[in-house]
């Protein structure tokens, strides 16, 4: 009897421990379980024991107890209990029925042990996960979300970057993410975003993806690398949101702001060129009306008739000049009037062969060489009476100046200036002095050379024709060197397909 | 009288130098007449007789618009040199030009007594030879 007594001892003092008849009423509780309830042993004696109870169990909870244990069974649960003061307390319990000779329940022990901090951790732990759960499908409904591992294959994706790079979740899982690269971004571009994860380091940027069909889309990139204990990244969490209509809108901008810029070029362009007119009428226009309107007053006054004839002589040749002048200028003004023109796409080395044709007498003369490369590009799409023409001018100049000393040797070529077609032009000749005769170079009627064929108009027309395509010519030269003609044509792409 | 001994034109229209050099020999003022068709003809002439006073020119009629050197050029040129010539010598810039820039940019160079726009007469050409 000793020992049972022992275990009683061991039990209230371990346990909270209380015993209720076969109707649940209470008939003794145990100093832990006053403890707890924060009730006196005279609030509980004889009071029904759901007199703690919280209400928080379910009915089917409270139905499956009292089932089990009136058949004779125990049972184990836990359970949340109310204090006398309504703080709550979680129990981990064990209900024992003490059977009568009939075997059936006269009391119930019930023994318990305080689980409440371990509760309140579970339900905090819960609470997180349903937080972090949540996050995830904010972040999921939001944002396109991918994980790679630490090599950069794909190892989750949301429906989201699905959507937007348009391959299926299978297509995806396992594939190295570069599968939406769209090749844009440079490989210091490339170098520094994986230089910064591999470190541990957030990355942000945007970013040019292509999906699947080929579309472009623009993204603003977070990449969070994922670290294991040892700090090195185990995986990456790419967060992206699209921003394909503010790129695609910022371009706009961006061309609309070049157009601009072109426009107002082309208006100072025309400026520039209506002064050029006025300073063409001014000198070579009036020029040969003051000697007209000289000569017809010789005319008039003549002291003799031989006088009177020699004037008449003179008249023609300055009328001819006069008409020739005003020839060149309504053609120059044709050119900037006929920005319309089409553009042809030339094959260099076929157009130059066959302007080299109508100069075989010159060539073979002057015992001239000729050289041709065009194999960087062979093709040039601009309108075909304007290269021929232009290409026959700088010829025939190479020609006509040619260096008293030596032979002549031409070489004509095409290369390509980021996207922009040069042509050039090289001879051995006379040469130009450039700082001397830069601000004429190109102008009408200004020749540099005493040749008898200089008559000023073969550059001017080639720039006229030039700049009506918004293309430049320039020249770099030293007198008894030779001349290098550049012409640089812009929107070239025939070339290239 | 006043009597010029040396007369030059700087110009490339060969019509305008034969009908101006036929409008100075009627007025009778004039010894010599002298006649470039380029600038650095004109230039080159000058240097090498810059201590010649009969072979300077009293006044120098200069076109503007010229092949090799044109009348522009000429004045860098002339500015350097004039200190050293032997005898004062009167540029007028003679030029069919009527645009204001050209006039403007004559002024600003000391050594241009003035521009003539072309046809020169006979009248302005007395009144000039007075004035030198």
């Amino acid at each position: 009897m000793e020992e049972l007594s022992d275990f009683k001892y061991a039990l209230d003092e371990s346990a909270i421990v209380a015993i209720t008849d076969q109707k649940g009423i209470i008939k003794h509780v145990n100093e832990n379980f006053r403890k707890i309830s924060k009730y006196s042993a005279g609030e509980l004696i004889g009071q029904d024991h759901r007199i703690i109870n919280s209400g928080y169990h379910s009915k089917e909870f409270i139905k499956d107890l009292w089932t089990t244990i009136a058949r004779g069974k125990i049972w184990k649960g836990e359970m949340r209990n109310r204090a006398k003061d309504g703080t709550i307390y979680w129990v981990d319990t064990t209900i024992v029925p003490f059977l009568n000779g009939e075997g059936k329940p006269y009391q119930y022990v019930a023994i318990r042990s305080d689980i409440t901090e371990r509760k309140k951790g579970e339900e905090m732990l819960t609470s997180t996960l349903k937080e972090i759960s949540d996050y995830k499908y904010a972040l999921d409904e939001s944002a396109i979300v991918a994980i790679t591992d630490q090599n950069g294959i794909i190892t989750h994706v949301n429906d989201n970057f699905c959507k937007i790079s348009k391959f299926s979740m299978e297509e995806l899982l396992g594939q190295d993410h570069r599968i939406i690269n769209s090749g844009y971004h440079s490989a210091e571009f490339i170098k520094e975003l994986w230089t910064t994860i591999a470190e541990g380091r957030v990355w942000k940027g945007e970013m040019r993806n292509r999906a699947k069909d080929g579309t472009i889309y623009w993204v603003d990139t977070t990449i969070v690398p994922f670290l294991s204990p040892d700090g090195k990244p185990y995986q990456y969490v790419a967060i992206r949101s699209d921003v394909t209509e503010r790129k695609l809108a910022e371009e706009e901008l961006k061309n609309s702001n070049e157009r601009a810029v072109g426009y107002i070029k082309a208006m100072e362009n025309k400026n520039k060129q209506l002064i050029d007119f006025c300073n063409i009428v001014s000198h070579n226009l009036r020029a040969p009306l003051v000697n007209i309107s000289m000569l017809v007053d010789y005319l008039d006054y003549a002291e003799d008739e031989e006088e009177r004839l020699e004037m008449q002589r003179k008249i023609k040749p300055v009328i001819n000049h006069l008409m020739d002048v005003f020839n060149e200028l309504v053609e120059s003004i044709q050119v900037q009037q006929d920005t319309e023109i089409a553009s042809d796409d030339i094959a260099l080395k076929e157009a130059v062969d066959k302007i080299l044709v109508g100069f075989s007498p010159q060539i073979e003369e002057s015992g001239a060489r000729i050289h041709l490369d065009f194999d960087e590009v062979p093709y040039v799409n601009f309108p075909q009476k304007y290269l021929e023409s232009a290409l026959t001018n700088l010829i025939s100049n190479s020609l006509k100046y040619k260096s008293p000393d030596r032979k002549p040797m031409i070489r004509i070529a095409s290369k390509d200036i980021n996207g922009k077609v040069r042509l050039s032009v090289a001879d051995n000749g006379l040469g130009i002095d450039v700082d001397m005769h830069k601000n004429n170079l190109f102008k009408i009627r200004k020749t540099f050379h005493k040749h008898k064929d200089a008559n000023g108009f073969g550059l001017f027309m080639t720039k006229t024709q030039v700049e009506a395509m918004g293309g430049k010519i320039w020249v770099e030269s030293q007198p008894e060197k030779g001349s290098t003609f550049f012409i640089e044509i812009e929107g070239q792409t025939a070339w290239k397909e | 009288m006043e009597r010029i001994k040396q007369l030059t034109l700087v110009d490339d229209d060969d019509v305008f130098v034969y009908l101006t050099k036929k409008t100075i020999k009627k007025t009778n003022r004039v010894d010599l007449i002298n006649d470039f068709g380029n600038g650095l003809d004109a230039i080159n002439f000058l240097k090498e007789n810059w201590d010649d006073v009969d072979e300077l020119p009293d006044i120098l009629f200069l076109d503007l618009s010229m092949p090799i050197m044109d009348g522009w050029q000429f004045l860098n040129e002339f500015v350097k040199i004039n200190p050293f010539m032997a005898k004062k010598i009167h540029i007028y810039i003679c030029s069919s030009s009527i645009s204001p820039e050209d006039m403007a940019m004559a002024k600003t160079i000391k050594e241009v007594s003035d521009f003539i726009i072309k046809p020169i007469h006979k009248e302005k050409l007395l009144d000039l030879i007075t004035s030198v």
